[in-house]
């Protein structure tokens, strides 16, 4: 059974009378364990394909399965507890909330789907963050951290409540190449220890490099999907 | 919890603004309680000035003479016999009876003329219903069985005269002919009731029949009762009277002070306007909170949705922020409140800049005092709550209810 599925699905925004159409028709599917990354130029319809895959918005045609379950046609709530239980993301501007730790950025995540002690919970917690070469800075706040830290934090966030699948938009695009090379480093490093599937979507050659299948993006068509031994 | 915890945690964002909102709260909640303060203050007040230097708690007087007591006739006048007097001290709950002639007169100090009430008293059962003697700021209050008169500093300024010199009173008696009254002026008064000072000569019942030639009648009876129980002893006074076949009728100081009651009425809404204002600014503030926030925090409310937090968790968010800035702003609110409504209770204020403030219909002389009215602060504080919460349901719910992916790429 395939982590995820997607037949025929078409994404058409309204523009006041014109209809722009985003993704023009999207066949894929994602095995467990893979790290995927998605990619094009601007425009081609790669943020909209990561938004229709992680429940934040729904097809305008075509249908998504996750874990076999339809999810293309979900009310609000049960697509907002599919992204809890199922999904994780890495934005690329972070997104952490600025009042919070680092420790308890990432608490939030899993308070939301654990149901385990709290010392079982702030282990995982400190655990994750370790993982993410984060020990030592779980008491610092967003604004004491480096914009590389910020990206560990986020990955951290999306890993700790063990997701089956993490999304990342552009999650290296604000972070010089060495800082991103860790990053990608870490999301690699997950992928392969814990079994995460990850799909990115990304311009950066460098980050491309390491990943096991390609997914080209044209005009909200695909246009190559290669993969790597 | 954590929800609650990080709703908290919110309230040290954008400090300015919060406080900017709490100190615009805790503003008008203070000027309320002292707006609350001075009203219920100036009441007190006013009540007490009523009572203690003008009606007595209750009054007795045959109906007739009552409805119209303000033209002063010397018609539908009480004879007082000794079982009447008796039966009236007798009654619980009375501390104390003084009979009064009341008529019209003209003082004259032999230049000017000014019309006056005359007020023919016993003294000593006057001083035992009223505190007049206790303002007594030149000479005397006359004694018993002496011929003098006491009249307020006001009137004695108006028409330049001082203790030890004699004026003419002049008057109409029963029939309708002319007589006078030539008395020393035995003290000067200066009361916390305007009207004491302003209009009222005092003169010795006797004298007063006799110049007025009515013989052994007094106009009304006005007593002294425990305090808060006026209605039930007017009920059994008049219950009294009607069993012994009389047609007088006590009177609660309460139907003296109509007017003054009404205004007092009139005023309580004026304050429920400003609560209205009050309670308006408060939502202002929460809703224009709760907003900017929400504009200011849009992506990470598309975080919250992307890590699949429903619509109430994050609307529960806003509302512990926003309940926070309602706490907050009522504490504040209340304290400012507290410390001014102390100095008001204790060092009042002047109202001498407004003249004869009786002519307003406050019956206070120069300094009004506040009053404690601690259920308004804690009904404040409460109301400040409820408010808070209620105004950020709305707006909290359109910050949760935004689009996941507009929020997450602010478009």
């Amino acid at each position: 059974m395939s982590l995820l599925e997607l037949k025929g699905v078409k994404k058409i925004y309204q523009q006041g009378k014109i209809e722009v159409p985003a993704l023009r028709g999207i066949d894929l599917t994602v095995e467990h364990g893979e790290f995927t990354t998605i990619f094009g130029p601007s425009g081609s319809g790669k943020t909209t394909l990561l938004n229709m895959i992680g429940c934040l918005d729904t097809p305008t045609e075509g249908e998504i399965r996750l874990n076999d379950k339809k999810v293309s046609d979900l009310s609000r709530k049960a697509l907002a507890m599919t992204r809890r239980f199922n999904i994780g993301f890495v934005f690329q501007s972070y997104n952490l909330i600025p009042v919070l730790t680092a420790y308890e950025n990432v608490e939030f995540a899993i308070r939301l789907t654990n149901h385990t002690s709290e010392s079982q919970m702030k282990e995982k917690v400190l655990k994750m963050l370790a993982e993410v070469g984060l020990k030592g800075l779980e008491s610092r706040r967003p604004n004491e951290l480096s914009g590389g830290e910020k990206q560990r934090v986020a990955i951290a966030r999306a890993l700790v409540k063990e997701p089956k699948l993490i999304l990342a938009d552009e999650p290296t695009a604000n972070l010089d190449s060495e800082t991103a090379a860790d990053v990608v480093d870490i999301m690699r490093k997950m992928n392969k220890e814990l079994g995460t599937t990850f799909i990115f979507s990304t311009h950066d050659p460098m980050v491309m490099k390491y990943a096991k299948r390609f997914i080209n993006l044209k005009d909200g068509m695909i246009s190559a999907d290669e993969r790597r031994g | 919890m954590f929800s609650f915890k990080l709703g908290l945690k919110n309230l040290t964002r954008q400090k300015r603004r919060n406080i900017l909102i709490i100190l615009v709260i805790a503003f008008a909640f203070s000027s309320y309680l002292l707006m609350d303060s001075i009203m219920n203050g100036m009441e007190e007040m006013s009540f007490d000035n009523i009572k203690n230097y003008d009606t007595g708690n209750i009054q007795v007087a045959y109906p007739e003479y009552w409805e119209d007591r303000d033209e002063l006739l010397l018609e539908n006048l009480i004879y007082l016999n000794q079982d009447m007097e008796e039966s009236i001290k007798n009654t619980d709950g009375v501390l104390g009876m003084s009979p009064e002639l009341r008529f019209k007169a003209n003082l004259n100090n032999g230049i000017d003329e000014v019309a006056v009430r005359g007020v023919g008293i016993s003294i000593e059962q006057y001083n035992e219903v009223f505190a007049t003697q206790n303002f007594v700021v030149e000479g005397s209050m006359f004694a018993s069985g002496e011929s003098k008169a006491v009249i307020g500093t006001s009137l004695a300024e108006l028409m330049d005269l001082k203790v030890n010199d004699y004026i003419t009173l002049l008057v109409r008696t029963k029939e309708d002919t002319f007589n006078t009254i030539d008395i020393e002026i035995a003290g000067l008064v200066r009361a916390p009731n305007p009207m004491i000072n302003n209009g009222i000569v005092f003169v010795p019942l006797d004298v007063a029949r006799q110049a007025l030639n009515v013989g052994n009648v007094i106009s009304m009876i006005a007593l002294k009762t425990v305090s808060g129980d006026e209605d039930t002893i007017t009920k059994t006074l008049t219950d009294s009277f009607k069993s012994k076949n009389l047609d007088l009728k006590a009177y609660s100081w309460k139907e003296s002070a109509a007017s003054v009651i009404a205004l007092s009425a009139a005023k309580k809404g004026g304050i429920g306007a400003v609560l209205l204002v009050v309670l308006l600014i408060g939502m202002l503030g929460i809703i224009n909170n709760v907003i900017l926030s929400a504009l200011e925090r849009t992506e990470e409310i598309g975080m919250m949705k992307a890590l699949g937090m429903r619509e109430w968790e994050i609307v529960f968010v806003f509302m512990v922020e926003a309940t926070g800035i309602g706490i907050l702003g009522g504490l504040a609110g209340c304290l400012l409140g507290y410390a001014g409504v102390s100095r008001l209770v204790k060092y009042g204020f002047s109202i001498a800049y407004m003249g004869d403030a009786s002519e307003f219909g406050i019956p206070i002389l120069d300094r009004i005092y506040g009053a404690w009215n601690y259920p308004a602060f804690s009904f404040l504080f409460i109301l400040g709550i409820v408010i808070a919460v209620l105004s950020s349901i709305l707006p909290s719910y359109w910050a949760a209810h935004k689009d996941p992916v507009k929020a997450i790429y602010h478009r």
